[in-house]
C-alpha cells in the first residue's frame, strides 16, 4: 500500500499586528510588515505532522502566491513539512477565492493521490474562510470546517470537533476528505534550529499554469468571478470618553441612548 | 487622617483626587512582595492622585508642615514592601502623570512622566519603527518613576545594562517640596556631584521623581530566540561563561527550569514549547538581517552543544518570541500563591554556577525545593523561598540568610534588583558596612529634614 | 432572475434568527431589483414557514430531509442547490454563522459562481449592481465587492441588521419540495455526537462583562453573568478574583491572562491599573462602571458610570431587557 499523503494549505500573510493602515489614502501597507505563514495555517501543518507521526507518510506543503512565499514554504519545511510547492505566476495574481481554490484543487490533483487536506479556518488578510470548502467542492470531496479538535487519526477515517450550530459536534469524515482548522486544535510546535537551518537550503517546486494544466482563462482578477471595487480604511476610533455621574436610572438611560446596545451587537 | 490635612489635600488636588473609602483604595495598599514576607499595611490612609509637580509639591510641603509621612506610589509591582504604608501617612500615586511628552529620534531620547507605565512607553518608541528601549523588568505594568528608583534590571540587560544605564535627565519634586531639574539630553555630564544617580534606586526616600529623560536605542533589524534545553541545572549554568567568554553578547541570556516554565505557561494558557530538558536558557538574538542571526545563533549553538546542550529550538516569528518572553515574564505571578520569599541575589557572572550548586545543596539541607529562574548571564537569580502548608516555613529567615551568605561569599550582592524597601532592612548589616550605613543617613537628612518622605525604608 | 433569497438556517427546532436579519435586508434589496423576496427552508424535521412569511418572505421554498437534521455541509449544499435551480435568485444571503461560511462555499464552487464572506453592508447601486462590503485585514479594512456572475452569494454577520418586523396575517407561498438527497456519496460525514459548553474561549467573545475587585461575594458574580448572558457574552475577572478561587484562570484578562478584544468590554469594579489594561484595552468599545470617580479605569472608557455596580449593573440589565 502506498504510503498516505498530508497536504497542507498554507497561504503567506503579513504579520497583522505591523501592517499600516493609511485612512486617507484608502489603503494598506503591506510593506511595512514581515511576512510570515498565516497563522491558522501553522495549526494546519501541525495537524498533519500529527497525523504523519502516527500513520507514516509525506506531509505536501502546498501556496500560491509571489516568490517570497518560499520562505512561508522553507519554514514549513522547518515545522516538519517533508516538501514545499509553490503556485506561481503572473496569471495567479489577483484571484479571488473561486479561482485560487482551482488553482490549488489542480495544483492537488497534478501532486497525485492524496488522503487528507489540511486548511486554516481563514486567513488573517483576505478573511473569507472559503477556500477550503471550494476545494473540498471542486475535488468533490467531504470536508468538515472549523475543527477545534482531532480526536482520532485513522486510514479511512478521521474523528474531529467542529464548532457550528452553536454547539460542538462529534463527527466523523471518511477520507480523502478535508478539514479546516481552527487555532483551538493545537499548539504548533517551535521548530529546532537545526531544521531552521536545514530547511533553509530545501528546495522549492514552482509550478506554473502549464504545470497543473489550469486554464489561465479561469485565473487572476479576469478570471474571478468576485473583484474588489474600492476599499476603505475607516480611521481608528477615538475613544468617546463620557463620564456619567447621576443616579443610575438616569446614567443607564442615557448610556443605552447613546449606544442603540441591543442592536449594535 | 486629620481633617485638616484631608480638607487641605482635597483644596491641592480636588475632591475627586482625594480617596479614603477603604473599598476604593484596597489597591493602593499593599505591592507584589510575597504575602509571607509582606509587612502588613496600616489601613488609616489617604490616596492622592495629584495631575503635576506643582501639586506634589503643595503636598510635600503640607506634609513638611503638619509631619505627615507620604509615600510615592507608582504601580505597587515592587517587590520588598518599599510602597507599603507601615503607619498613618498620605499615599501618593503618580498614576496620573502619565504623558509621554517628547520622543526625540534626532537625539535618541524620550522623555515622559513618571507614571508612565513600561508597556506604554515600549508601545510609543514601538511605533517610530525603528527604536527601542531594551530593558524589559519582567512586569510591563510597572512605572517609568518605580522603575528608575529602583534601578530596575530584568531580562534583555546584558547587552545594554540595568535602568540606570538609560537615565539621562530627571525632575524630582524634593521631599521638603522644591522641584529640581537634573541631567538633560546629554550623554556626558561632570558637574559636581551626580545627584541623579543617588535618586536611582534611592526606593522614594529622596525625592519624588515627576519626569525622566531615557536613553534610547536603534532597533536592531531582526530578532530571534533561540531556546536551549539542558538536562539539569548545572549544565545549563556551566554553559552560560563558556558563551559569553566566546564575545558573544545576547540581548538577554534568561534562566528557567521546567516545571516553573510550565505552571506559568498554563497559567497564560499556552503551553511551553520545548519537550525535552530539564532546564532552559532562553536567548535573544539581535541582528541587521536573517543572514547574521542565522550566523550568531550557529555559533552560539555550537558552544552549547559542546557544553552538553540537547537540541535547541529556534524561533523567529514575533508572536512566538513574545509568547516565550511572555510566559518567562510570568513565571513569579505563577509561584507568587505559594512563595514565602523572592530573592534577587547577584554574583559575579562567572560564579553563577557555583552560586546555584551552592543553593543545590541548601535546599537538600533544609529539605526543601528553591525553585531558581533569572538572568544568568548577569549572575542574578530568582530563588524561591516556598511556603510549607500554605505558610512560611519556621526555617525562613536562616535559610534566606544563608542564601545571602552564599551569594556574599561569592563576591556578591543580596540585592541585584529589587533593592532593599522594608524587608530587607534588617538584612543590610550584613551587606553594607558601618561606614557606608552612616553616610546614607546622613544623605537621607540632607535631602529629608523632617524624614517625611518613606521613612523606614531602604536606608 | 431579479428575486433575493434568504436561507432560513435552523437546526430543526429553531430558525436562527440571523435569518430574519436576512430577510429585513434582503426585503429592500429585493425591492431596489424590483424582484421578489424568497426563503429556503431545509430543514430535519418540518418547521413552520409563516414567521419567514410574516417577516417578508413572498415564498417559502421549504423541504425536509432526514439528513438535514444534522450539520453536514454536502447535504445541504446537494438541496439547496436543487432549490437554488428552481426558484432561480439572483441573491442568495446565508448567515455568516459557522455552518453558513462553510455551507455557502461549497454552494459558490457547485455553481461556480461569485461569493462574498461576512457582509456588514449590502446594497444595490444606481446600475443594480450588487454591492457588497465586508471587513478584511482583521477588521481594519471596508472592502466594497462586485461579482461578475450569476447567482452572487454573500453571507452576512449576525446582528448587523435589524429583524425584518412582523407583519402578522401577511400572506405568501409556501412551496413544498420534493428533496432529492440521494447518494452514498453525501454520507461521507457522520455526526457522531453533540457536545455542548466545553471551553470558556474569551478572546473569542464578542462581547465581555468583567467584575473585578468592587464585587464583594463570590455569589454576586450572577448579577455579571445576568448582563453577560443578554448580550450572548462571556464572563471576565480581575486577577485578585482569579486569585480568591471566585472564578478560574481561563476568565482573567489581562496581562498575566488572557487578552480580548472583543466588541464591547464592561468592566465592573475594576480599577483599571495597568495589567488589566494589558488585556482589554484595545477592545472596541469600552463601558466601565466604579463608585471612584478618579479609577484610572475611566480614562480608557468610551462611558463611564460612576456609580455602585450593585446597583448599575442590574440597572443596566434591566433597561437593557426592556423592562
Ligand atoms: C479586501 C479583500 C476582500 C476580499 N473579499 C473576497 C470575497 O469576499 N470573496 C472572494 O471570493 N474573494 C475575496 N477576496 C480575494 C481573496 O482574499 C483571495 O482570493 C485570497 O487569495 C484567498 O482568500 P482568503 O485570503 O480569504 O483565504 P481563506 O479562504 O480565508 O483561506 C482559508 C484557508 O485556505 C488556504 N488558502 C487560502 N489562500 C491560499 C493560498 N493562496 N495558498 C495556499 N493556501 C491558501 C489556507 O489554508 C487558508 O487558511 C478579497 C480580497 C481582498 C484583498
Ligand atoms: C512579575 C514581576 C517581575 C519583576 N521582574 C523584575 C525584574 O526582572 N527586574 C527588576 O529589577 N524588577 C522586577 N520586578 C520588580 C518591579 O517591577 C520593580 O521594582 C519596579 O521598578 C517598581 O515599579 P513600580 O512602578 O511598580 O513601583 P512601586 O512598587 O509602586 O514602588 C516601588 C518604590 O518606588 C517608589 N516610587 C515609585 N514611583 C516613584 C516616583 N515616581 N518617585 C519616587 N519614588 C517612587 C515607591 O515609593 C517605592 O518605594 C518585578 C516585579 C514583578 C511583580
Ligand atoms: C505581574 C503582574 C501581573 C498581573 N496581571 C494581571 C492580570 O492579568 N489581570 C488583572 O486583572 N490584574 C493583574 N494584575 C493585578 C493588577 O495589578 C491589579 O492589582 C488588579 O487588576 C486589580 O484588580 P481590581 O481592579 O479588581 O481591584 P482594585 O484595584 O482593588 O479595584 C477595585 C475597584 O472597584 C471599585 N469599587 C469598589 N466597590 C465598588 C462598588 N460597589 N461599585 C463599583 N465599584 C466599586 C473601587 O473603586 C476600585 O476602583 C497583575 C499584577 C502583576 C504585578
Amino acid at each position: 500500500m502506498p504510503e498516505p499523503t498530508y497536504i497542507v494549505l498554507i497561504k503567506q500573510v503579513p504579520d497583522m499586528d505591523e501592517v499600516e493602515f493609511d485612512y486617507e489614502e484608502g489603503r494598506v501597507d503591506r510593506s511595512s510588515a514581515p511576512l510570515e505563514p498565516n497563522p491558522f495555517d501553522l495549526n494546519a501543518l501541525e495537524e498533519a505532522v500529527k497525523y504523519k507521526e502516527e500513520l507514516g507518510g509525506e506531509v505536501l506543503a502546498i501556496s500560491m502566491g509571489p516568490k517570497q512565499a518560499e520562505s512561508t514554504l522553507k519554514d514549513a519545511i522547518a515545522r516538519g513539512a517533508d516538501e514545499g510547492i509553490l503556485l506561481h505566476g503572473r496569471e495567479f495574481a489577483g484571484s479571488d477565492t473561486w479561482a485560487t481554490s482551482l488553482a490549488l484543487a489542480h495544483a492537488i490533483e497534478t501532486a497525485g493521490s492524496c488522503d487528507i487536506i489540511f486548511a486554516g479556518e481563514k486567513t488573517v488578510d483576505g478573511d473569507t474562510g472559503q477556500v477550503g470548502p471550494e476545494v473540498a467542492e471542486y475535488l468533490d470531496i467531504p470536508h468538515v470546517a472549523f475543527v477545534s479538535d482531532v480526536t482520532k487519526r485513522g486510514e479511512k477515517e478521521i474523528q474531529v470537533e467542529s464548532e457550528t450550530w452553536g454547539a460542538t459536534y462529534l463527527k466523523s469524515m471518511n477520507l480523502p476528505g478535508l478539514i479546516t482548522v481552527t487555532k483551538d486544535v493545537n499548539e504548533p510546535r517551535l521548530p529546532s534550529f537545526k531544521d531552521k537551518q536545514r530547511a533553509r537550503k530545501a528546495e522549492i517546486t514552482t509550478w506554473g499554469i502549464d504545470d497543473i494544466s489550469i486554464d489561465p482563462d479561469n485565473l487572476g482578477v479576469t478570471g474571478s468571478p468576485t473583484r474588489v471595487a474600492n476599499m476603505e480604511v475607516p480611521p481608528p476610533e477615538e475613544r468617546e470618553s463620557l463620564i456619567l455621574r447621576e443616579d443610575p436610572g438616569n446614567s443607564v438611560n442615557q448610556l443605552l441612548e447613546k449606544l442603540d446596545l441591543g442592536r449594535e451587537n | 487622617m486629620k481633617d485638616k490635612v484631608i480638607d487641605k489635600l482635597v483644596s491641592i488636588a480636588g475632591e475627586d483626587w482625594v480617596i479614603q473609602d477603604l473599598d476604593k483604595i484596597e489597591g493602593y495598599l499593599y505591592d507584589e512582595t510575597p504575602e509571607p514576607a509582606s509587612p502588613k499595611a496600616v489601613e488609616e490612609v489617604v490616596v492622592v492622585k495629584p495631575k503635576d509637580s506643582e501639586e506634589i509639591s503643595a503636598v510635600m510641603e503640607l506634609a513638611n508642615e503638619q509631619g505627615v509621612p507620604v509615600i510615592p506610589r507608582g504601580a505597587g509591582t515592587g517587590l520588598c514592601g518599599a510602597a507599603i504604608p507601615t503607619e498613618p501617612a498620605i499615599i501618593l500615586s503618580l498614576e496620573r502623570l502619565n504623558d509621554i511628552k517628547d520622543l526625540d529620534e534626532d537625539n535618541l531620547m524620550v522623555t515622559c512622566e513618571a507614571g508612565v507605565p513600561l508597556e506604554s512607553l515600549f508601545e510609543a518608541v514601538d511605533e517610530t519603527d525603528h527604536l527601542f528601549f531594551p530593558p524589559h523588568p519582567g512586569d510591563e505594568g510597572a512605572q517609568v518613576g518605580g522603575l528608575v528608583v529602583e534601578n530596575a534590571g530584568g531580562a534583555r540587560a546584558v547587552k545594554y545594562g540595568v535602568m540606570r544605564n538609560y537615565v539621562k535627565g530627571m525632575e524630582v519634586v524634593l521631599p521638603t517640596g522644591e522641584e529640581v531639574q537634573l541631567g538633560g539630553k546629554v550623554l556626558k555630564n561632570n558637574t559636581g556631584y551626580d545627584l541623579m544617580h543617588l535618586l536611582m534606586g534611592s526606593e522614594g526616600t529622596l525625592g519624588i521623581i515627576t519626569e525622566v529623560t531615557l536613553r534610547l536605542y536603534p532597533e536592531a533589524k531582526e530578532t530571534a530566540t533561540l531556546l536551549v534545553p539542558f538536562e539539569n541545572r548545572h549544565d545549563a549554568m556551566s554553559a552560560v561563561p563558556e558563551v559569553l567568554k566566546e564575545g558573544h553578547v545576547p540581548l538577554a541570556l534568561e534562566y528557567v527550569e521546567r516545571k516553573l516554565i510550565e505552571e506559568s505557561a498554563e497559567h497564560l494558557g499556552k503551553s511551553w514549547p520545548a519537550e525535552e530538558g530539564e532546564a532552559f536558557l532562553i536567548l535573544i538574538i539581535t541582528g541587521k538581517n536573517e543572514e547574521e542571526i542565522f550566523d550568531k545563533s550557529e555559533t552560539i549553538v555550537e558552544v552549547f552543544t559542546e557544553n552538553g546542550a540537547l537540541e535547541p529550538l529556534f524561533a523567529q516569528r514575533r508572536k512566538e518570541q513574545e509568547s516565550i518572553l511572555d510566559i518567562r515574564s510570568n513565571i513569579y505571578t505563577a509561584l507568587e500563591e505559594e512563595t514565602t520569599d523572592i530573592l534577587d541575589v547577584t554574583v559575579p557572572p562567572a560564579e553563577v554556577g557555583n552560586l546555584m550548586d551552592e543553593i543545590e545543596d541548601l535546599a537538600e539541607e533544609y529539605n526543601t525545593n528553591i525553585p531558581v529562574y533569572g538572568h544568568a548571564a548577569d549572575g542574578n537569580v530568582h530563588p524561591h523561598i516556598m511556603n510549607v502548608n500554605g505558610e512560611a516555613p519556621e526555617y525562613f529567615e536562616d535559610l534566606k540568610d544563608e542564601i545571602y551568605e552564599t551569594a556574599l561569599d561569592l563576591g556578591g550582592v543580596i540585592t541585584g534588583e529589587h533593592g532593599i524597601g522594608e524587608t530587607r532592612i534588617k538584612n543590610l548589616p550584613m551587606a553594607l558596612s558601618e561606614e557606608e550605613r552612616v553616610l546614607m543617613g546622613k544623605i537621607k537628612e540632607v535631602f529629608d529634614p523632617n524624614g517625611v518622605l518613606n521613612p523606614g525604608k531602604a536606608v | 432572475m431579479s428575486d433575493v433569497m434568504v436561507f432560513a438556517e435552523n437546526n430543526g427546532n429553531k430558525i436562527h434568527p440571523v435569518s430574519y436579519e436576512l430577510l429585513g435586508k434582503g426585503k429592500e434589496l429585493a425591492d431596489k431589483l424590483g424582484g421578489e423576496l424568497t426563503a429556503a427552508l431545509l430543514s430535519g424535521t418540518s418547521l413552520p414557514a409563516g414567521e419567514l412569511i410574516e417577516r417578508g418572505a413572498d415564498r417559502v421554498y421549504r423541504g425536509t430531509a432526514e439528513r438535514l437534521a444534522e450539520p453536514i455541509e454536502s447535504s445541504y449544499r446537494e438541496v439547496l442547490v436543487q432549490v437554488i435551480e428552481e426558484a432561480n435568485p439572483e441573491v442568495i444571503l446565508i448567515g455568516a454563522t459557522n455552518f453558513g461560511r462553510s455551507l455557502a462555499p461549497r454552494v459558490a464552487m457547485a455553481l461556480d459562481t461569485s461569493l462574498t464572506a461576512d457582509c456588514t453592508g449590502l446594497d444595490i447601486d444606481e446600475e443594480k449592481n450588487f454591492v457588497q462590503i465586508r471587513p478584511a485585514f482583521s477588521g481594519n479594512i471596508l472592502a466594497h465587492i462586485k461579482s461578475r456572475t450569476s447567482p452572487q452569494l454573500a453571507t452576512v454577520r449576525y446582528r448587523v441588521f435589524p429583524e425584518a418586523g412582523i407583519e402578522e396575517g401577511k400572506e405568501g407561498e409556501v412551496i413544498d419540495v420534493e428533496l432529492s438527497l440521494g447518494g452514498e456519496d453525501t454520507k461521507q460525514v457522520e455526526v457522531l455526537e453533540e457536545r455542548r459548553g466545553k471551553k470558556v474561549n474569551l478572546e473569542d467573545a464578542e462581547v465581555v462583562v468583567a467584575a473585578g475587585r468592587g464585587l464583594k461575594k463570590e455569589e454576586d458574580f450572577e448579577l455579571i453573568e445576568d448582563l453577560a448572558s443578554f448580550f450572548d457574552g462571556k464572563v471576565g475577572a480581575s486577577r485578585p478574583l482569579v486569585d480568591d478561587g471566585w472564578i478560574g484562570r481561563a476568565h482573567q484578562v489581562g496581562y498575566s491572562g488572557r487578552r480580548v478584544k472583543p466588541r464591547i468590554y464592561i468592566a465592573c469594579g475594576i480599577s483599571g491599573q495597568s495589567q488589566h489594561l494589558a488585556g482589554m484595552k484595545d477592545s472596541d468599545m469600552i463601558i466601565a462602571i466604579n463608585s471612584d470617580p478618579s479609577a484610572p479605569i475611566f480614562d480608557y472608557a468610551d462611558y463611564g458610570l460612576v456609580g455602585d455596580l450593585y446597583e448599575v449593573v442590574p440597572e443596566l440589565t434591566r433597561q437593557l431587557k426592556g423592562e
